[in-house]
């Protein structure tokens, strides 16, 4: 058995693993996709053609025909379909590409919505293990009371409470770091088509590049660290080196942009209530209870196996059996867990950016709904389609990475 | 798991010692006591119109009620006793009057969620191969569709006799059903129908159906309430949003009131204070009630899991 095994060419388990999750993402997808249109165009009792019932038959008639929604169900399918294949996302009921208006928004809410929920993940992962692991009976209730109400809150409250109690510290704040009062300011070349002006994309990928390579070489640094018993260098590799991101950003004169792009008002300075900082806030305490109620219970399921006995007999201290030994054995199931959670999430971090008035998805989703433009509610289901595939292969792999079980593909 | 426990305790119908454990789960306990408080108040309004309010209905009228003698809106007192909105209506009256539609609401997507995901999973584990491979599929994509968008798109300037709270319910109830909640389902199924007693079913000569309500589902229905209930409260929050966005005047739902405290807050800013019993009394019905639904739903897993009820 061994000696066959070493025969074959070997192919290291996350090459055939990301095959065969690439292959199930495209088949979820498919369905998805399936399901949005037929929901869309069966359920969905209205369209573009009913506003215009009151102008008579012939107008009725004449925006149906306009629209193609004269044409048989499966002949749409099949061009909503290929459409797909091919980037098109089709074209709106205005008359403009659905996607142009998506590409505008994704950006922000892109950036929002990925910070927030791994933000907000982190602190529910670390909260809850904290708490199963105090020594007093109220955190373990105070735990259970913040997660309750951190999974229920109604969003637009929320928001209402952030902006009242922090938009005027934040302004203040803008204030502080010398940033102009209006970010027209800063981004000016952009508007004026000045020749090599900075947008807020270009910053916005710079950021995310270094912080993804900074977070590649940190964990890499603080394995190293591990290995050769260095806890120094294991515990200020990732601090270190996320903090040298901000320092180089700052030292290459960006620093401005960047926390304008945090801290900016909205376009319409006037209008315009939210920060992406309050969103990212808000996204953060309507995400991490779920995960922290989960985190807290697989703890404490596991505390009492035998092997937590066995370290503790070994003389380990508590915050390596609690840190080494059992939230490593929580941390998959918990994972797995929380991405059943995904679309209540997703749902309410639509309506705390809505509700913050930025300009992203949710408000092009809501527009389009007030207009009952199908075509761009389908764009954007498409979006959060994409979005919830790549969530869960992110998932996944996290979770073959934390438990070999798991690496060989789908059972 | 440890072997000793382990297999014993998960094995074989559902223990009795399980009934105790769930009355004793506190929060279970929080949950139903919420529940109670909230059904109370459903009936508490036809009482107090005929003792406390004789002969004032007119002013605790929640949709047209307006005290000429005090100016609106005005803060709690002894005859408003949570206020009254923008409007001169009490407070107290529209919250004791949106309760009901909307543990409809909850309930409509309760029970939908859960025979949903009864007859996807137990049919699925049941008849594996293609059959289960399509409805595990269909619940993983399913999961990337919100039912809170969906409800949305559906709701969303549309009057409520046409998406009115049990349309809510049932759309909400339906597409959570078919997602998160049967995929949990089915993994539960799988692991009943490995179990060595159905072997013996099939030995005794059982048919498809009789295996299936006699041995498969009685050990799914705890996992179907436990999604019964996240689930509801995900559909009181989709109502309540509902209610929020689409306000007309003499509308009274939670989402209601919270619009109504939040518009004559910035409308003026500066100006009035901020009429916080309003928004408080209507957010605080929507995350108590969907809080209720919550801790039944997480109160019940914890009982259920025999690792973790075991400590208690």
């Amino acid at each position: 058995m061994a000696r066959a095994a070493s025969l074959r060419p070997r192919v290291p388990w996350f090459v055939s693993f990301l095959l065969m999750r690439l292959a199930w993402a495209l088949l979820t997808l498919f369905i998805f996709l399936t399901v949005v249109f037929f929901f869309m165009q069966v359920w969905v009792p209205y369209s573009w053609a009913t506003q215009f019932l009151q102008g008579g038959q012939s107008a009725f008639e004449g925006a149906r025909e306009a629209a193609g929604l004269d044409r048989p169900l499966m002949e749409r399918y099949a061009d909503f379909m290929l459409g797909l294949a091919g980037g098109d996302l089709g074209t709106s009921f205005s008359g403009a590409p659905v996607a142009e208006s998506l590409t505008e928004a994704l950006p922000v809410t892109l950036t929002v919505f990925i910070a927030g929920s791994v933000i907000g993940w982190v602190v529910g992962e670390q909260l809850g293990r904290l708490g199963s692991w105090s020594r007093w009976r109220i955190t373990g209730s105070a735990i259970s009371v913040i997660g309750v109400f951190s999974a229920t809150v109604f969003p637009p409250f929320l928001v209402f409470f952030l902006v009242s109690w922090f938009r005027q510290p934040l302004l203040d704040a803008r204030a502080a770091m010398g940033l102009p009062v209006d970010s027209l300011e800063l981004w000016r070349g952009m508007f004026t088509g000045e020749a090599g002006a900075l947008t807020p994309g270009d910053v916005r990928w710079l950021i995310a590049l270094g912080l993804s390579a900074a977070l590649a070489v940190g964990l890499v640094v603080r394995s190293y660290g591990r290995r050769h018993q260095l806890p120094l260098v294991e515990g200020l590799a990732l601090p270190a080196m996320l903090a040298g991101v901000g320092v180089g950003i700052w030292l290459a004169g960006l620093g401005q942009h960047a926390l304008d792009l945090l801290y900016r008002v909205d376009m319409g300075a006037t209008t315009g209530r939210g920060t992406p900082a309050l969103a990212l806030f808000g996204i953060v305490l309507i995400s991490f209870g779920q995960v922290m109620l989960l985190m807290r219970v697989g703890m404490e399921a596991e505390r009492s196996e035998d092997y937590v006995l066995t370290a503790r007999a070994k003389g380990l201290t508590e915050r390596a059996v609690r840190d080494r030994h059992v939230a490593r054995n929580v941390m998959a199931p918990v994972l797995a867990g929380s991405f059943l959670t995904f679309p209540t999430v997703l749902a309410g971090m639509i309506i705390v950016e809505y509700e913050l008035q930025m300009q992203g998805l949710s408000s092009v989703l809501f527009y389009a709904i007030e207009f009952q433009d199908i075509p761009v509610i389908m764009g954007v289901m498409v979006v959060l389609g994409l979005m919830g595939v790549g969530f869960r292969l992110v998932t996944d792999v996290t979770i073959a990475a934390l438990d070999p079980r798991q690496r060989r593909g789908r059972a | 798991m440890s072997a000793i426990t382990g297999p014993a305790v998960t094995a074989g119908p559902l223990a009795r010692p399980a009934d105790r454990t769930v009355l004793s789960n506190p929060k279970i306990l929080a949950g139903l006591g919420i529940l109670a408080f909230f059904a109370l108040l459903t009936v508490a309004q036809p009482l107090l119109e005929a003792t406390l309010w004789e002969g004032r209905a007119n002013i605790y009228d929640p949709r047209f009620g307006f005290d000429t003698t005090i100016g609106h809106p005005s803060a709690p007192s002894a005859t408003h006793w949570l206020g009254t909105s923008s409007l001169g209506r009490d407070v107290f009256s529209m919250l004791a009057h949106a309760t009901r539609p909307t543990l409809l609401v909850a309930l409509a997507a309760g029970s939908s969620i859960a025979a949903v995901s009864l007859v996807f999973g137990s049919i699925a584990a049941h008849r594996k191969g293609w059959v289960d491979g399509f409805v595990s599929h269909l619940s993983d994509a399913m999961v990337l569709l919100p039912a809170m968008v969906a409800v949305f798109i559906l709701g969303i300037s549309r009057p409520d006799d046409e998406f009115g709270t049990l349309h809510v319910g049932l759309t909400f109830g339906v597409l959570y059903g078919l997602g998160p909640a049967t995929a949990t389902v089915r993994a539960a199924a799988m692991t009943v129908v490995a179990k060595p007693f159905m072997d013996a079913a099939r030995v005794a000569g059982g048919g498809g159906p009789w295996i299936v309500t006699r041995h498969v589902l009685p050990h799914l229905y705890s996992h179907a309430a436990v999604q019964a209930m996240i689930g509801a409260t995900g559909a009181v929050i989709a109502d309540a949003f509902l209610s929020f966005r689409s306000a007309v005047g003499e509308d009274y739902g939670f989402g209601h009131m919270v619009y109504d405290g939040i518009v004559w807050a910035s409308l003026m800013a500066g100006i009035a204070p901020t009429p916080w019993w309003i928004m408080m009394a209507g957010a605080g019905g929507i995350t108590l009630l969907a809080a209720s639904f919550y801790l039944l739903g997480v109160g019940l897993r914890e009982a259920l899991d025999p690792r973790v009820s075991r400590d208690r």
